[in-house]
């Protein structure tokens, strides 16, 4: 049986600097699959859909709700010549009703154990509409290897180099912040994956600069130090987001291969200045995400938080825009007050206004977004903070004898496409 | 699962929220000679499944049909209690929800905020 696995393109964000990374919720859901089901993936940002294709299903990836409508296209057109569509992965979940308005089939929860059947349903020609398993978390330990052989590897290189690869070492939160629909998507518990099971996955991954996508490794102390313990002897290079603050983990983490870690920075306390000063005592880069438009700032206050950011010494910064995603506190509360003015999905990429802030008007927000960025990269542009970055982690790799030199067959290429090579 | 007691809450109350996810809330329910009032809890991060608002329409009538309450005689209020964090979207907030009601069905929230007093007032008067 042939099973097409899809990831719809998205809009990317106007004047940002785009990276295509592999995707890897697809590729998780992937080692789901029975093994007599030969699978095929297609990422669309990268690739056109073959609609045309000879394939006996088709599965729909869906990451993020700006993705969810191209999504519903794809399957639109599938469906249009005969064959059957499965929706799952995050904004599946978070959209899920709409979304059944263009399947065959939407599984909702996490795909481990739950794939045997669902091919079974197909095969017999009793697929369900819904496969609800949203109360019914697998056993941790049942997860992973992502099935990574099935990217196209050369696509993700960016002149000769290639992008990070992706890893889970956890899934759930246990905290419910405002903007944030992780505990609604995979449980109100911290569910840490066996070091066992996380060494067995990292043993096959090839690339020697990862990114940890775990919402907040700052979890389980004795967990997070026993994580960073067993990377070690891997000697990869990975960004994440936080690490906990505490002397002996940013240690450990630094041991691990700590490269730079995504910290949010949501006001201009000492608190957050020391805490990026002692991420770098430890080696350990910082990249910035603030978050704009929040009912406690008001335009003075978005200023002065973009000026501290200037005198913190960040590596790099990330601006966004409160997105009131389903599932939300955030979207609850804005719904409930009447302010969300845009209900177009495609316009929820965390760049764009949707709804009317408390202190100032959608188009001043916006103006402030876009202040934010030409501010912060005035002097520096984004693309030459990352290059900085990458020569830290080269300057390391260069030290334990894991460094790699880009691929010169893929020097003149930028995802698959030819560019003009004007930065070396 | 313990869950916060305070003047607007006498029991918690379980639920099946989206995808028949447990859910809990909390939940008062003062009963009148001309109307019942009804607050329902968002228990945030003790409650493990869908929101208070999210799920209103199926919960508010889900109160109603358990507990004998004429749909018509309804007051019903969305109570999200201070996080007591210095996040001001974190504070303390009642809302006033009004449905459409058809056919058994309830339809179509529309919220009005309402002060701790007006709240107060409508629990006292």
């Amino acid at each position: 049986m042939k099973f097409q696995l899809i990831f719809p393109k998205w809009r990317k964000l106007q004047g940002q600097t785009t990276f295509n990374l592999p995707p890897h919720g697809a590729m998780v859901f992937a080692a789901t699959i029975p093994d007599y089901v030969e699978v095929e993936f297609i990422d669309e940002n990268l690739e056109e859909v073959r609609y045309d294709d000879d394939v006996d299903f088709v599965g729909i990836s869906m990451l993020l709700t700006t993705q969810i409508k191209q999504g519903w296209a794809i399957a639109d057109e599938y469906r249009k010549r005969g064959k059957k569509v499965m929706f799952g992965g995050i904004s599946t979940m978070l959209h899920a009703e709409e979304t059944m308005l263009h399947a065959d089939c939407v599984f909702l929860g996490e795909a481990e154990g739950h794939m045997e059947q669902v091919f079974k349903d197909f095969k017999n020609g009793e697929l369900k509409k819904v496969y609800n398993h949203m109360n019914d978390l697998p056993a941790i330990e049942t997860v992973g290897p992502a099935r990574r052989e099935l990217y196209n590897r050369d696509l993700y290189y960016h002149k000769g180099v290639q992008m990070v690869d992706l890893f889970h070492a956890s899934r759930g939160c246990r905290y419910s912040c405002y903007p944030c629909a992780v505990s609604y998507l995979g449980g109100r518990n911290f569910r840490a994956r066996p070091i066992d099971k996380v060494v067995e996955e990292l043993d096959t991954i090839e690339n020697n600069r990862l990114f940890l996508v775990d919402n907040s490794l700052a979890q389980d102390t004795e967990w997070e130090k026993e994580l960073f313990k067993a990377m070690i002897p891997f000697k990869k290079k990975w960004c994440s987001h936080t690490i906990e603050d505490k002397p002996e983990v940013l240690d450990l983490a630094a041991q691990a291969g700590a490269w730079y870690v995504y910290q949010a920075v949501f006001d201009t306390s000492d608190y957050i200045k020391e805490r990026v000063k002692r991420y770098h005592d430890y080696g350990i880069g910082v990249e910035g995400t603030i978050l704009l438009g929040l009912d406690n700032q008001t335009e003075d206050d978005i200023k002065r938080l973009i000026d501290f950011l200037l005198e913190i010494d960040l590596d790099l910064a990330e601006f966004t825009v409160l997105a009131p995603f389903p599932h939300t506190k955030a979207y609850t509360d804005l719904i409930k007050q009447d302010r969300i003015f845009d209900k177009d999905w495609n316009n929820y990429n965390a760049g764009q206004v949707v709804y009317n802030p408390k202190h100032m008007s959608a188009e001043r927000l916006q103006e402030l977004y876009q202040y934010a960025w030409d501010t912060f990269y005035k002097d520096e542009t984004q693309e030459e903070k990352m290059f900085k970055l990458l020569k830290q982690v080269v300057s390391r790799e260069v030290e334990d004898g894991t460094f790699r030199k880009r691929r010169q067959d893929l020097s003149k290429s930028s995802f698959g496409k030819v560019v003009n090579n004007k930065i070396a | 699962m313990e869950a916060t007691v305070s003047n607007y809450q006498d029991q918690v109350y379980s639920y099946n929220g989206l995808w028949d996810l447990p859910s809990i809330c909390g939940l008062k329910i003062v009963k009148k000679e001309n109307n019942t009032i009804v607050i329902a809890t968002d228990l945030f991060d003790e409650n493990p499944g869908t929101s208070i608002t999210e799920w209103n329409t199926k919960l508010a009538k889900d109160i109603c049909d358990k507990n004998e309450i004429n749909y018509n005689k309804l007051i019903y209020i969305e109570h999200t209690p201070d996080k007591k964090t210095k996040l001001s979207f974190n504070q303390e907030s009642f809302f006033k929800v009004d449905f459409e009601i058809s056919d058994e069905k309830f339809d179509n929230p529309k919220w009005q905020e309402l002060t701790k007093d007006e709240v107060n007032i409508l629990l006292t008067e």
